[in-house]
């Protein structure tokens, strides 16, 4: 088992290695630079601004470097737009805000999705799992792009309730995390209804039956370690949708995030602001789908032996 | 099925055919999907289907009326006429992006699975760091990366071909989304083929064929792979409808499709942000989106229940 996980850890850190050098040449091939918009920049403080923040020199040297004080001094440099802020600064104020909406979605997802499937898989081909069904489906198929205002219309616009927009108190945390948590709590109850169906189906469940196990014990009992198991694989891709969704919800409801972070420094050229939340993010991935591997070990101990 | 006759052996196919056709909801998404697909293929060419980009200042956000059957947009654009081209270019990357996934993963894990040993691993081991990688993010600085060569290839197509750039432009200007998106849906593809195929080439028919003779290449492609249709089949119509909702994320971001063309996610995006004032703008292009998704992601199940039979849930 310790040699699984050290393995997995290994591969991590080679998908990270990966990521910062696709991410390096990626953002060195987008057309523009950090400095095209400031027009009336003479050739000569371009060429200082350059050299100052290693820019000047050939490619492989600034790879290098940058891996260099990446591994070596855990440095990932400054903004380009604004000099003497650091990219860690800016993740260190960024990074709670996104996680905390991750971690208030997540579990919305998870209150509101894991009953469902668990329910829809019980009452199965009943009118409770047909409405499970059907709820599941629309929040698949709906972009939280529409979800999301059409929230802010009815419980913000129309009854005033809460703010459409901002991150200052704990009632503006309701609504995006809610629109998120949704189109999670969707894929989750499907995810656990096809789990769990598929352990009702086996035999030893049928044996429980037939020894007189109360339905409600078989399914709480010895149906449901079983059938968490694709609700736990998913927690860990669930992580990643959850970046690509707050990218969307961040700039839906203005919260001052890392997606908006991204998005605002795409637009700018902002190399080593891009390069370091493409790696913070990617390092958030490696780390969940470790502890989705790790969860899935615990709950099914075949997974233990194999590597 | 087993009760009724049968003389003549059934293939899997009309076996297959049979399961699906008694799977209603399953049916239903099927001819529902094909109306759409008619409708926004062939509905532009009616007369009374207006011009998309025909501004009409005098007459913005109009309601629903028997001129304009789906209201006007800001800019007085007949909305009935946005949302049959945007269902185009919906489908479209639907479709493409989707089959470059499939082709790239159809062959990648089909070499890998059918090599094995340490080109399997090593392949494999690849997959899984780029399935870890935040896709979306490469997908944004990607789509980037690739807009100046589109733009210079639609420059070279309108130069070397003679055609008019309005007509060219639609369909080039979508090239690095197709690109962009395939290049990473094919990793589970990839992943679902190969297990596959490992399970096939084990079996005596391939033997059969390796012992008459049979070249490698002709063995996986000839006799392997048309066994693994079954699950490909499956895949590709559960990852459609995730495609579709990708490029509607990446428009709505502002870096998916982008005008002249606009796709249902634009419009989706144009809705909800003037919804107060007309919540019809928001409403049919939602409502095609979210109805045709409805319909794909039924049919996949419809389809799975019906190829791999021991899966089916209910």
């Amino acid at each position: 088992m310790a040699r699984i996980i050290l393995s997995r850890i290994l591969q991590g850190l080679l998908t990270l290695l990966v990521l910062v050098t696709i991410t390096f040449f990626l953002v060195r091939m987008m057309p523009g630079s950090p400095y095209t918009d400031e027009r009336a920049l003479p050739p000569h403080v371009l060429a200082e601004l350059k050299a100052y923040v290693g820019l000047d020199r050939p490619l492989p040297v600034q790879y290098a470097t940058y891996l260099k004080n990446l591994i070596i001094e855990r440095d990932l440099g400054i903004l380009l737009k604004k000099d003497e802020v650091r990219v860690s600064e800016v993740i260190r104020q960024a990074f709670p805000v996104s996680a905390w909406l991750g971690i208030l979605s997540i579990g919305i997802a998870l209150l509101v999705g894991l009953p469902a499937g668990v329910i829809a898989a019980a009452k199965k081909n009943g009118p409770l799992d047909y409405a499970c069904l059907a709820a599941a489906m629309t929040g698949i198929c709906l972009p939280s792009f529409v979800i999301g205002p059409l929230l802010a219309v009815v419980a913000g616009l129309n009854l005033k309730a809460l703010n459409v927009a901002g991150w200052s108190s704990p009632s503006d945390w309701i609504m995006p995390a809610v629109t998120l948590g949704m189109v999670n709590a969707a894929y989750l109850a499907r995810l656990t209804r096809g789990g769990m169906l598929d352990v009702l189906n086996q035999d030893y469940i049928r044996t429980a039956r037939a020894k007189g196990v109360p339905g409600f014990k078989i399914v709480t009992k010895h149906a449901l370690r079983g059938g968490l198991i694709p609700a736990v694989a998913f927690v860990g891709p669930a992580f990643a949708a959850m970046i690509s969704g707050s990218f969307v919800i961040e700039t839906i409801f203005q919260i001052p995030g890392m997606g908006r972070h991204f998005v605002n420094a795409t637009t700018d050229r902002d190399y080593f602001l891009i390069q370091g939340l493409v790696l913070f993010y990617g390092f958030l991935i490696v780390a969940a789908n470790l502890l989705s591997d790790l969860g899935q070990m615990a709950l099914n101990p075949r997974l233990r032996t194999s590597a | 099925m087993s009760s009724t006759p049968v003389e003549k052996g059934t293939s899997l196919w009309q076996d297959a055919w049979q399961r699906l056709s008694h799977n209603k909801a399953a049916m239903l998404s099927l001819w529902f999907l094909l109306f759409i697909v008619i409708l926004c293929v062939v509905g532009p060419l009616f007369p009374f289907v207006k011009s998309p980009t025909l501004i009409n200042l005098e007459n913005p956000g109009a309601p629903p009326s028997m001129d304009h059957w789906f209201g006007t947009d800001q800019l007085g654009r007949d909305l009935l006429a946005r949302v049959l081209y945007g269902g185009r270019v919906s489908l479209l990357v639907g479709v493409v992006a989707t089959g470059v996934a499939v082709i790239i993963g159809v062959i990648y894990g089909a070499i890998s699975g059918y090599a094995g040993g340490r080109t399997d691993s090593a392949m494999m081991r690849f997959v899984d760091i780029l399935f870890a990688l935040p896709f979306l993010v490469l997908v944004i600085l990607f789509s980037l990366v690739v807009d100046a060569p589109a733009a210079r290839f639609t420059e070279w197509v309108v130069e070397s071909t003679g055609f008019a750039r309005d007509s060219v432009a639609p369909l080039t200007t979508l090239i690095p989304l197709f690109i962009a998106i395939g290049a990473i849906g094919w990793l589970t593809i990839a992943r679902i083929v190969r297990a596959q195929v490992m399970a096939v080439k084990k079996q005596e028919f391939v033997e059969a064929a390796v012992s008459l003779g049979l070249g490698r290449a002709r063995i996986l492609f000839r006799h392997i792979l048309p066994n693994v249709i079954g699950p490909v089949i499956i895949y590709t119509t559960l990852a459609v409808p995730g495609i579709m909702l990708l490029e509607s994320v990446l428009s709505f971001l502002g870096l998916g499709v982008k005008p002249p063309n606009s796709s249902w996610g634009i419009l989706i995006k144009e809705g909800a942000d003037r919804m107060e004032i007309n919540a019809s703008l928001l409403f049919f292009p939602a409502f095609f989106f979210a109805s045709t998704l409805f319909a794909l992601n039924f049919l996949g199940d419809g389809l799975r229940d019906a190829l791999d039979p021991k899966s089916a849930k209910d």
